[in-house]
């Protein structure tokens, strides 16, 4: 036969497509399956290091031990500030929620710091064993959206860790907020001042004076990123502010701290 | 055994894919800031253009003429897919790292232009080999020059630090602009030049 008659060529076309595609589908169902557990993985691994479990992490801890053990998924109504149970919070997906309209909020034009459009009506949040809460954040980097934990103490105030665990910066430059050394200072810094405003705040790089009086609120930049700095502090102050955490943080801090 | 010799050896440097053809460049640009990257992106290639090649020269008698070229990319894409949702499954943060580019690879002119130049024509023992051989020679610039991107963007091999950077306390300030795409068109063009100095037969 031919192999440019009509017939042969449908023949290796209608062949071809058959194999390849029964090639695909099996890499996809090993695919989905383990990549549900890896982004899992990658979340509570997020969530740990916000939290302070760094070390343990390093020395080999098992992650999913070590998240079950110590912490609790909730949810929290951003707007009213409360612990909620409208939705399921084992099936609540909060990226998803994002694009829901019955699940998501407009974020007010001059209230978008972050420069995200929209957020969820509910955030997911962890409560750690010590009684401290990690609040998922998000919003718009230099190339592309950053998601990251911060955990805040039981007082509504103190940060006990800082992580993102998606984001596009330049490696190098904007890509160092995963440098451990930079990571460091965010503990024990203050989310709000001694009247209770808003005052944590991200600086260039050198601005920061150890000795100022707001050293406690100030986290210095990254040398070579003014546009990362600039990025990361538009999120704390979105995520902080009235239209973010600062209802939920408050009674937080009125029941417990 | 020569020219199977010939097929294997001849990409890696008398007619390498990137310095010689010039195909290849947007992902030689993208993916090598970091060696890990460039190495993972060198063995998906290696894969691809071997697989691509072998498969398509194994059925080349029976390809018509006329539908050709979407049976190439279909095999090609197909080897791609796998390659990709396997990198997701097993090398999770490395196929974050790689993003889009793996998913690129189909439209990497090396893939398509081995399988049209040379498996169309050739038993599939030689088109392995050739498919082989012409990974590797892009996998080599891939690695000469994020090696040179890792150790002077980031004062680093593979993650592990060399020259201690100033951001962790130590003497090295990092060259900025060598973890920015441009630098690897430098480096090629470097690439390039030594190149055809050393085989002077090269120059056209």
């Amino acid at each position: 036969m031919s192999n440019d008659s009509i017939f042969k060529t449908f023949l290796v076309a209608f062949l071809l497509c058959v194999v390849c595609s029964i090639l695909v589908c099996l890499a996809a169902i090993v695919r989905i399956d383990k990549e549900a557990y890896n982004k899992q993985l990658e979340i509570r691994k997020t969530v740990l290091a916000a939290g302070g479990y760094q070390q343990q992490i390093d020395d080999g801890g098992n992650i999913d031990e070590l998240f079950t053990s110590n912490m609790e998924l909730k949810l929290v109504d951003l707007s009213a500030g409360d612990f909620t149970t409208a939705v399921d919070a084992a099936t609540y997906d909060q990226k998803e929620a994002v694009d829901k309209p019955e699940l998501s909020e407009a974020i007010p034009a001059d209230l978008d710091l972050a420069g995200i459009g929209t957020r969820a009506k509910y955030a997911a949040v962890y409560l750690d064993k010590s009684g401290s809460v990690i609040l998922p954040i998000r919003g718009a980097g230099m190339w592309g959206p950053m998601y990251g934990y911060i955990a805040i103490a039981e007082d509504g105030t103190t940060i006990k860790g800082f992580t993102f665990y998606q984001h596009a910066e330049t490696p190098g430059l904007g890509a160092e907020v995963d440098n451990p050394n930079w990571k460091k200072q965010w503990p024990n810094k203050q989310v709000f001042n001694s009247s209770g405003k808003l005052a944590l705040k991200v600086v260039k790089k050198g601005k920061y004076n150890p000795k100022a009086g707001d050293a406690i609120n100030t986290i210095d930049g990254i040398a070579g990123s003014t546009v990362t700095g600039n990025k990361v502090h538009g999120i704390i102050r979105y995520w902080f502010g009235e239209h973010g955490y600062a209802p939920f943080l408050a009674k937080l801090k009125a029941e417990r701290g | 055994m020569a020219k199977a010799k010939d097929a294997l050896l001849d990409p890696l440097f008398n007619n390498n894919p990137i310095a010689l053809q010039i195909l290849g460049i947007c992902s030689a640009l993208a993916v090598t800031n970091k060696m890990s990257t460039a190495l993972t992106m060198t063995v998906a290639v290696v894969l691809v253009t071997a697989c691509s090649n072998a498969a398509i020269s194994a059925i080349r008698n029976h390809i018509p003429n006329s539908i050709r070229i979407i049976v190439q990319m279909t095999i090609i894409a197909t080897l791609v897919i796998i390659i990709d949702q396997m990198l997701k499954a097993y090398l999770y943060e490395m196929s974050k790292a790689l993003s889009v580019y793996v998913g690129l690879i189909i439209t990497n002119c090396i893939v398509m232009g081995r399988a049209e130049a040379y498996a169309m024509k050739n038993p599939v023992g030689l088109s392995l080999l050739d498919g082989i051989g012409n990974g590797l020679g892009y996998g080599i610039v891939l690695l000469a020059v994020g090696f040179v991107r890792e150790l002077f963007g980031s004062g680093k091999l593979f993650g592990v630090t060399i020259l201690n950077t100033v951001n962790d306390g130590g003497w090295y300030v990092t060259n900025g602009l060598m973890l920015l795409a441009p630098s690897a068109f430098f480096l090629i063009g470097f690439i390039i030049w030594g190149l055809r100095t050393w085989k002077p037969e090269l120059q056209e």
